[in-house]
């Protein structure tokens, strides 16, 4: 909890250092830095109250005049050398601190996954790149912040726009999967802790988003947005290692998936669906202009669904059934899991912020034999679920709030949670941003609007 | 949406999100008409370019969508609207293409003209502006071994495979991970978001097969916001009429754009502000100078303090 709250305060020295009107900076370079320090480095690293005052005095002085640049890239750019103050030449401007700044300096809950063997909940934080560790008794009613047992975070860990977790009770060991910003499965340990490195990676399509085990097969499963597909690796898998199947194609109905569930009992994989679909085509710029791209399928719009693929299947094969259509209330489901004691899929409806749950066997147009939603329940933009059938719960992350809330197990309609974990204090606002790369200004209502 | 006062940790004033408005979690570009007061989005995953009315809130279907196999759209990632022209553009970097529809288009549609080919240089289209006071587009395009690597200027009406008229990139100009482009429509000036001065890195799949010859970089953190200081991004500020491998006439740069990424940059000409986007908050910055026409490299007009 105080490296939580003292790198958060870190965070907030550097905003508001960023935001005062003060004069350029142009001061020498700081010695405690070095010149190719990093912020995150500082926030990072053990001696966090050093930290904190490094931050806010690198913010107060950059550039650092001198500093060593120019490494040449491909195409000859130079790396380095923006610091200067002599780049670019004779220009307006420089370094200029913002008049207002937003963000949200907390961890934002997204994926969460239990273990009841070792009594552990972890949860991906896609807002300041960590991993949270908390005793599975943790949380309660109290409005401050909930001390996590264990907090991965740092650039050695490679975290980048994390989304789904999962866990790994016999080897404990936990996964976490970065949606963007590095495209990599990365796996810690539970002795792991602070700015570490994985304990292996593994290099992941694009815009992957979740991540299931199958232990007894030794596999696990993840979704990838773009490319509409399930990938299949061995769990072991590291590096550059290919998949060992792929479900992938029209025939699929996979269309923008998210969260999916290894279900080993009965040889299926379930995925929550968004809805949105269209082709994909090489597209980076490391690939060429011209490609035999084949039949052109134009993009479409479905419901949200959940599909049911035969556990084997490989290549482009169609689901063996589907829960979709207006009575379902799916809207846009995010993480799934799966009761396997009472044959219940239980998705986090993050369109109408609720949790809604379906018997397992259901197919087509169903309506959910249990919903929990409500002002009651506390729950805000769920991203993720998990069910704890040895102690009778359900867990929901909320993204649209900085809080997990914890359920009895059946719980339905508008009830209250029986504890709350907060990542931040009570009524602690949210952005909302999952690395938001454009804006527009409305001239009309004094509006800026970023899409997500 | 958010306040343009909006300054801190504070929540958005309003959303628009939900199965009912047909857009998803990942959108990289808008675009705000002021004429006639709508919002344009495109959804890169399902080859659509959404409008919203404005004042839109919740759950709330688009006004119209351009989507289909007329359209020809895959991955739309960016867009610009003309509201004097009466034009919709996107840019899409599975079609290596900018795309001009009607502002009015709905549905299954063809588009008015595409821009695409070889000698266009397009590749990976990040950003797209357009001026229609002096008649230009304006994109950002990535080629990954740092040639072609820049802002390419078309005419407005350019259609087919054609050649740039301007072209702003090379190894002076430091332009390597960028995205959003903006231009203010009085003076023409050209604003472009950098995320930071090295190559976008290379991705280890191409479809849902591993890159053959991909290796993974210890150093491979370019999307984020916690990039080292010395390849840190900025805000760069062309002359409309530059040209070749220049540095930019003005900048933005320092612990502010590092904090935003600067994958995203919008303007406030009225009140002179600048506002950046990237990683996951905002900055607003505020420039008069950068509103007013940019002088030659050394004129006496430059200031740097």
């Amino acid at each position: 909890m105080r490296r939580i709250f003292i790198s958060i305060l870190a965070a907030l020295a550097l905003l508001l250092a960023g935001a005062e009107p003060s004069p350029q900076a142009s001061a020498a370079g700081d010695p405690d830095l070095g010149p190719y320090a990093t912020l995150d480095d500082l926030l990072a690293a053990d001696c966090v109250d050093d930290a904190a005052l490094a931050i806010a005095q690198a913010a107060a002085r950059l550039p650092q005049t001198g500093a060593p640049t120019a490494r040449t890239l491909r195409g000859g750019v130079e790396e380095g050398g923006v610091t200067s103050d002599d780049w670019p030449p004779h220009a307006l401007g420089g370094v200029i601190p913002p008049i207002r700044s937003v963000s949200d300096p907390f961890p934002t809950f997204d994926g969460v996954a239990i273990d009841t063997v070792n009594d552990r909940v972890i949860f991906s934080d896609e807002n300041r790149h960590s991993l949270l560790v908390y005793e599975r008794t943790a949380g309660g009613v109290s409005n401050e912040t909930t001390e996590p047992a264990q907090w991965v975070f740092g650039p050695k860990t490679k975290l980048g726009y994390i989304a789904g977790v999962e866990v790994d009770p016999a080897r404990r060991e936990f996964y976490t999967v970065n949606n963007d910003s590095g495209d990599l499965l990365t796996v810690f340990s539970y002795e792991d802790h602070g700015n570490v490195q994985p304990r292996r990676s593994l290099s992941l399509p694009h815009q992957s988003w979740d991540v299931s085990l199958a232990p007894k097969r030794d596999e696990f499963v993840v979704t990838v947005q773009q490319s509409n597909a399930l990938s299949f690796f061995k769990r072991t898998a590291t590096g550059t290692t290919a998949p060992i199947r792929t479900i992938r194609g029209l025939a699929t109905e996979l269309e923008d998936p998210h969260g999916v569930y290894f279900d080993e009992t009965h040889n299926e994989i379930i995925t929550a669906n968004h809805g949105n679909w269209t082709q994909i085509r090489p597209y980076s710029p490391y690939d060429p202009q011209t490609t035999e791209v084949g039949e052109y399928k134009s993009g479409a719009f479905h419901p949200s669904a959940i599909t049911f693929h035969a556990a084997d299947a490989n290549g482009d094969v169609p689901p063996v059934r589907t829960i979709e259509g207006d009575l379902t209330g799916l809207n846009w489901p995010m993480g799934i899991d799966v009761d396997l004691t009472r044959d219940e899929i239980v998705a986090a409806n993050y369109g109408d912020s609720a949790v809604r749950v379906y018997r397992r066997g259901d197919k087509g147009n169903v309506q959910p034999i249990r919903v929990l939603r409500g002002a009651l329940t506390q729950i805000v933009g769920p991203v993720s679920v998990a069910i704890d059938t040895k102690n009778d719960e359900l867990w929901v992350a909320n993204y649209g709030d900085h809080t997990a809330v914890v359920f009895p197990r059946t719980a339905s309609g508008n009830v209250r949670p029986k504890r709350v974990i907060r990542n931040a204090p009570k009524d602690t606002p949210t952005c909302g941003f999952t690395n938001a790369s454009a804006a527009a200004y409305d001239s009309k209502r004094d509006e800026i609007l970023v899409p997500n | 949406m958010f306040a343009r006062l909006a300054n801190g940790n504070v929540a958005p004033k309003r959303v628009i999100e939900g199965q009912a408005t047909n857009l998803s979690r990942t959108m990289h570009g808008i675009a705000y008409d002021a004429i006639h007061d709508e919002i344009v989005i495109p959804v890169a995953l399902s080859g659509a370019v959404l409008v919203f009315k404005a004042d839109a809130s919740g759950e709330v279907p688009p006004l119209r969508a351009i989507q289909g196999t007329r359209t020809r759209l895959v991955r739309p990632h960016t867009v610009a609207v003309d509201p004097v022209n009466n034009e919709i553009l996107t840019a899409d970097p599975s079609m290596r293409a900018i795309v001009v529809f009607e502002r009015m288009a709905n549905g299954n549609v063809a588009p008015k003209r595409v821009i695409s080919g070889p000698k266009t240089g397009l590749l990976d289209i990040v950003g797209l502006d357009v001026d229609p006071i002096r008649n230009v587009i304006v994109a950002s395009s990535r080629k990954g071994n740092g040639d072609k690597v820049g802002l390419f200027v078309f005419d407005r009406l350019a259609n087919g495979d054609v050649e740039p008229k301007q072209f702003i990139g090379g190894p002076n100009s430091k332009l390597a991970h960028f995205r959003q482009v903006a231009i203010d429509p009085a003076t023409g000036n050209i604003f472009l978001a950098q995320q930071n001065t090295r190559m976008k890195q290379m991705e280890a799949y191409v479809l849902d097969k591993p890159r053959e010859g991909f290796k993974a970089k210890d150093d491979d953190d370019d999307d984020s916001d916690s990039g080292h200081l010395d390849t840190m991004g900025f805000i760069a500020v062309y002359a409309p009429d530059d040209n070749g491998d220049v540095p930019p006439r003005a900048i933005i740069k320092g612990p502010g754009i590092r904090l935003a990424g600067a994958a995203g940059v919008a303007l406030n000409p009225k009140k002179k502000e600048i506002i950046t986007v990237g990683g996951n908050g905002f900055q607003t910055f505020l420039l008069p100078d950068f509103f007013k026409p940019l002088k030659k490299p050394g004129g006496t007009a430059m200031i740097r303090d």
